[in-house]
């Protein structure tokens, strides 16, 4: 078990310093270290406008949102592994030739990317916290509690997004049924205690009042969703020889109104096959968004008065503009290699299938503007949330082309998009928060957007296409 | 005849590695020429560089008169190419990606000429299976069609039959002779010596990404020599050089 571990640990290493150069990768534990260290000095001036208990919310909730980004282990069952890194051969896929079962490979390949995250995000983060504390005068024991609570949400978003993927890759209907038992529960928490569900998220608890039972209690419940999760896990290949109908000629007549019929046709039948049009729709974009809300929801008071539906567009357009890396999940430029494609023909054919799937956070977000009685900031609302999705893709798609899955990991990739990202947040955030109605504004968005897509076709056709 | 291909001290260099070190060769229209070479030789390089998949770091090649640097995609609308490792898109039919291929190059009458490939290459029992559970042989055989299919001046090849069973390798080869007769123009590369010295009108060896030698294989015929010992006897030269 070890051995292989440790291999599956030394290949993830390799393949990510590969590709973005050791120095690079290893840069990106330093940037998160560098940004919880410094955060920590801001701390006693964010305390004067924010109470302590929101920014411990909103740091835990961040932590379960990346729980969620990376548990959806059982979406795909073996192709999930794949996916991240297109043609690359890994251990992963040793189940052939080696002398150890699809099941116990697959559980070392989860364990491995969970230690491999935290190391990655959660520890950098905490012992930035941890070192700063003797300055900003928290106390070490409350920083060390909250590299705690920090990974238990970072575990509790994992396990959970693993063990409702799983359960989606056996039976779908199943699923509904467990998300459908989960809102009615959220449902009567809010009915019956009248207190928002996200307050009893145990990790939150913990951090605010420690005990040893409560985190006894949920540790177990973790190692229970995560064993469940692997015991549930089907290593079995789907059927071979499954004949299938032929969805491509329909949608290319479908889609012959878009410049490139063919490619989006292709992204689309892609994106229905493997699963991902409802698997990601649910685990990356519909449930975290529901929990975002419910942890927004919380800092409502220090908002203006319609505040937090257009802050929700624009947190939802953010995550909405990931629907990039849905699309360039599935293939590497070698699968167009052959063809009279060009890199920028295929950017260009990306964008197109992205901005098709923009129809789900629309509908999404007016949608929850109806149920929260913001009719009237519906329209703002949308428009936030597209032009935010637009503008944040447009940025993904000139830093990396047609590989945003990996190259999230270059430092300087990500300084880039968060620094450039960040900005046009903070801008439109004030804008809308001035007045609800100026959140249209943010329309121009749009403008970036293109510009950046234009440089990226560029950009991307002046480089040897990647191998990732 | 003239030149449908020619590459004048084409390199690729990757850092510190030379792939292809300033290669100059010529095919002419109608042949079937094969680049020979070891592994590791630079054929594949050689390959993706003539195709406009990868940019060459010095010299020049043009194909069926194009430049390969500034005009990739013209280059691969005119060639059909089979790469070296078979890449139809997992969630396809087998006749989805023809069809897609189809779209793609503006091919009329797609429907019936992908017909025509699966009975051809006896795979009609898989058209509507999804490229990711196909065999390797299948899968090869479909980026064979996807390659023909439109019927290209040029085609270029990498191993062409190194999934094929016996049987399919006897049919592709016939192809592929017949194909050339048409007035066409073919380019493998291999290292399966037999073969080339059984289908190929003439050859380049290539090691260690520099030229060892070019020329039509009926010069070795004359000389009542084989190509597997000519290979052998000049790659281990260069070996020990």
């Amino acid at each position: 078990m070890l051995d292989l571990f440790k291999n599956m640990v030394k290949e993830e290493w390799r393949m990510h310093s590969t590709m973005f150069g050791g120095l690079s990768f290893a840069l990106f534990p330093v940037m998160i270290f560098g940004i919880a260290f410094m955060s920590s000095f801001l701390l006693p001036l964010l305390r004067t406008s924010l109470p302590a208990g929101n920014i411990a919310l909103m740091t835990h909730a961040s932590f379960l949102m990346l729980g969620f980004m990376v548990g959806a282990f059982g979406l795909l069952g073996n192709e999930v592994m794949n996916r991240r890194f297109g043609q690359a051969s890994l251990l992963a896929y040793s189940a052939r030739s080696l002398p150890l079962s699809g099941r116990f490979i697959f559980t070392n390949f989860v364990v491995k990317d969970l230690i491999y995250y935290f190391f990655l995000w959660v520890f950098p983060f905490g012992l930035g916290y941890i070192l700063a504390s003797p300055f900003v005068g928290v106390p070490l024991a409350a920083a060390l509690l909250l590299l705690l609570t920090l990974t238990l949400a970072f575990l509790s978003g994992l396990c959970t997004v693993f063990f409702l993927s799983t359960i989606y890759s056996r039976s779908r209907a199943l699923l509904w049924l467990l998300v459908l038992l989960l809102g009615a529960g959220c449902g009567t928490i809010v009915a019956v205690t009248g207190t928002n569900p996200a307050l009893f998220f145990p990790p939150l608890l913990l951090y605010l009042s420690f005990s040893w039972t409560a985190f006894l209690v949920t540790c177990t419940v973790l190692v229970l969703l995560f064993a469940v999760s692997i015991v549930l896990f089907d290593p079995q290949e789907t059927e071979k020889n499954r004949e299938t109908g032929n969805a491509f000629r329909p949608l290319l007549v479908r889609f012959a109104f878009l410049p490139n019929p063919s490619l989006a046709a292709k992204d689309m039948i892609d994106l229905y096959r493997s699963g991902s049009i409802i698997g990601q729709t649910l685990f990356s974009f519909v449930i975290p968004l529901a929990v975002i809300w419910f942890f927004l929801s919380l800092l409502a008071p220090i908002f203006p008065p319609h505040g937090l539906i257009l802050m929700y567009a624009i947190v939802a357009g953010v995550i909405a503009s990931t629907m990039y890396t849905w699309v360039t999940m599935f293939d590497a430029f070698g699968s167009y290699s052959c063809l009279p494609v060009a890199v920028s023909t295929l950017i260009a054919g990306k964008v197109t299938t992205f901005s098709l799937l923009q129809v789900v956070p629309a509908v999404f977000i007016a949608a929850v503007a109806i149920l929260a009685g913001e009719i009237p900031n519906l329209v703002p609302a949308v428009v936030l949330c597209l032009a935010v999705s637009f503008y944040a893709a447009g940025i993904m798609v000139w830093l990396t082309g047609l590989s945003p899955n990996v190259l999230v990991y270059d430092v300087k990739v990500l300084f880039v998009y968060l620094f450039l990202v960040g900005i046009a947040l903070t801008l439109f955030t004030a804008i809308a928060f001035a007045n609800p109605l100026f959140a249209l504004s943010s329309v121009i968005l749009f403008l970036p957007a293109w510009l950046f897509v234009r440089k990226a076709k560029v950009k991307w056709d002046a480089v040897d296409p990647a191998g990732f | 005849m003239s030149v449908i291909l020619e590459a004048k001290d084409l390199s690729k260099v990757y850092g510190e590695v030379t792939a292809v070190n300033s290669v100059s060769l010529a095919v002419k229209e109608g042949a079937l020429f094969g680049l020979l070479g070891p592994n590791g030789s630079g054929k594949t390089t050689m390959i993706k560089m003539l195709t406009g998949q990868i940019r060459p770091t010095g010299g020049s090649a043009m194909v069926l008169g194009l430049d390969v640097e500034k005009d990739p995609v013209g280059v691969r609308a005119q060639v059909g190419i089979i790469p070296e490792q078979e890449t139809p898109p997992s969630f396809l039919t087998a006749i989805e990606y023809l069809e897609f291929v189809g779209a793609v190059r503006k091919i009329p009458d797609i429907g019936e000429k992908a017909d025509w490939w699966f009975d051809f290459l006896e795979f009609r029992d898989k058209k509507n299976v999804l490229c990711k559970d196909l065999s390797r042989g299948t899968r090869q055989k479909l980026m064979f069609a996807q390659a023909f299919i439109h019927e290209p001046a040029l085609a270029l090849i990498d191993e062409p039959l190194i999934n094929f069973d016996p049987i399919m390798q006897d049919l592709v080869k016939d192809y592929l002779a017949g194909y050339v007769k048409n007035g066409r123009t073919i380019f493998i590369s291999t290292h399966i010596l037999e073969v080339a010295e059984e289908i190929c009108s003439e050859f380049a060896i290539l090691h260690k990404g520099s030229l060892l030698h070019t020329g039509p294989v009926a010069d070795l015929t004359a000389r009542n020599e084989h190509l597997s010992s000519f290979f052998l006897s000049l790659v281990r030269k260069d070996r020990h050089a």
